[in-house]
């Protein structure tokens, strides 16, 4: 029972036994089963020992019996504190004031974040949720229960296949699914499809529409291919007619291809040199002396210090000097040609479309003039003519 | 009649091989090297000082001297002592000591 945690408890005090009997006194304790312990003689010649304060009390009466008196030399345990304690006001408040602000603080939601990737906003859905209720330093216990959380929460956005609310401490997540929807459709008014430009039909297929044109008919820029009209001239109405209308159309092109041509070319040759940066001056740190190239491209690297997300103002910039060579090189007119005819149809098909075709090319004129091979070209192209132009 | 349950108790004790305090009521002494002693079923103090401490017993005293005894703890049935324990004496009644 010495001085362990039972003892600490109760409380209990070193006593001096002031008086003649102390055999009798103890024996008359024990008789009462009131224990004492580590009972010892202090240097003036008196019985001490510890008793708990319970039993304290309950020696009163033996004491009066032999005669003794005791004095209390210390005072330990709990009791003690507590008495203690209850004298410091303002530590004790502080105490409990501590626990309360960690318990008001630890109610209270910090944060709401959202998960999900959702094509919802995040603005709606934490409007949604702060009509719900769950908003940044809202009481944790004013919330329900996450079930009927999301379940409201799903009500007030429509949009979303489910909601899910989960409450993990101090802060909530909120996961949307968004429910898929099908594609949009582009609204189109009522419209006719008319012809890009002059050309000859090689297919029409009507989707949508009345056609008014057949193969291999010719027509103008403007005129209506497939028009959006149906009906007679008393009943008519206006749909969005639709189709493919392929035709012939006829591209004329000057073409100027020089003979000689120059090209740079890295020789693999480099030189590098390296330089501190600090503010806008630059201090070169190696690769001292002049160029070694006649001519040469400069390739700049700058590296500067970063802290965080911010950009100091030093660092180290690198330069990286490259040999170049220019190459000549002549064609002869063939080649020119060639070359000239090769370019221009790649342009050809660019501007004309993917499903375009070139049926035929024929040179109209070519002409070797100043080192230039001059072209004239009649392209033969297949394309899609049809552009569509809206009824009022 | 005392004499007769005595011998009586002694005579099982010795029959059924039973330790003798338990069978007899006398008290018990452990002792651990010179530094804690203690004594089982005594019947209380009779005289204590750092010196020495006088424990009553069924029939005489007991002794145990020594310096800075302390009572570490006492129950009705049992001391427990600490210190320097010099020797331990048993003074049956009606007999010299020694």
């Amino acid at each position: 029972m010495r001085a362990n945690w039972v003892a600490y408890a109760r409380g209990y005090v070193w006593v001096k036994l002031i008086g003649k009997q102390s055999e009798a006194f103890v024996n008359a304790a024990t008789r009462e089963r009131i224990e004492l312990w580590d009972i010892s003689f202090g240097r003036a010649g008196e019985l001490t020992f510890g008793v708990s304060i319970p039993d304290f009390f309950r020696l009163r009466p033996i004491l009066r019996q032999h005669g003794c008196r005791t004095r209390i030399i210390s005072r330990h345990g709990l009791p003690f504190r507590m008495a203690r304690l209850s004298r410091r006001k303002t530590f004790a408040a502080g105490m409990l004031g501590f626990v309360l602000i960690l318990f008001i603080l630890s109610s209270l939601i910090w944060d709401v974040r959202i998960e999900g990737s959702s094509a919802i906003p995040e603005e709606k859905i934490l409007q949604a949720a702060k009509a719900e209720g769950i908003y940044d330093y809202q009481w944790s216990f004013r919330l329900g229960n996450a079930a009927t959380l999301s379940q409201r929460l799903a009500q007030r956005l429509p949009e979303a296949a489910w909601v899910g609310v989960e409450k993990k401490g101090t802060s909530i997540k909120i996961t949307v699914v968004d429910s898929t929807k099908p594609e949009q459709k582009k609204l189109e008014g009522p419209r006719h499809l008319v012809a890009k430009t002059d050309a000859v039909i090689t297919k029409i297929v009507a989707e949508n529409g009345r056609p008014k044109v057949e193969r291999n008919d010719r027509v103008r820029k403007g005129e209506i291919l497939i028009s959006g009209i149906l009906g007679s001239e008393t009943d008519q109405k206006a749909v969005v007619s639709k189709g493919k209308v392929m035709g012939l159309v006829w591209h004329e092109y000057r073409i100027a291809t020089p003979l000689e041509t120059k090209t740079k070319n890295l020789t693999g040759e480099s030189q590098e040199r390296k330089y501190l940066i600090i503010g806008n001056r630059a201090l070169q740190i190696s690769g001292y002396g002049n160029s070694a190239f006649d001519s040469s491209e400069i390739r700049t690297t700058v590296q500067r210090a970063q802290l965080w997300q911010r950009l100091l103002p030093f660092g180290t910039m690198k330069e990286h000097e490259l040999e170049v060579v220019e190459i000549e090189k002549i064609l002869t007119p063939e080649q020119a040609k060639e070359a000239g005819l090769s370019q221009a149809r790649a342009e050809l098909l660019a501007k004309c479309g993917p499903e375009s075709t070139i049926k035929a090319e024929n040179i109209l004129h070519e002409q070797t003039e100043n080192g230039k091979v001059m072209l004239t070209v009649l392209f033969e192209v297949e394309q899609s003519i049809e552009v569509e132009r809206p009824i009022f | 009649m005392m004499r007769v349950s005595r011998k009586l108790r002694k005579w099982t004790a010795t029959i059924l091989d039973l330790p003798q305090d338990v069978a007899l009521d006398l008290p018990r002494i452990t002792m651990i090297g010179g530094l804690q002693l203690t004594v089982e079923n005594h019947r209380g103090i009779l005289h204590f000082s750092p010196e020495s401490l006088r424990l009553a017993m069924d029939n005489g005293e007991m002794e145990v001297t020594g310096r800075d005894l302390v009572i570490r703890n006492i129950g009705t049935e049992e001391v427990f002592v600490e210190g320097q324990i010099m020797g331990v004496q048993l003074h049956v009644k009606g007999k010299t000591p020694g």
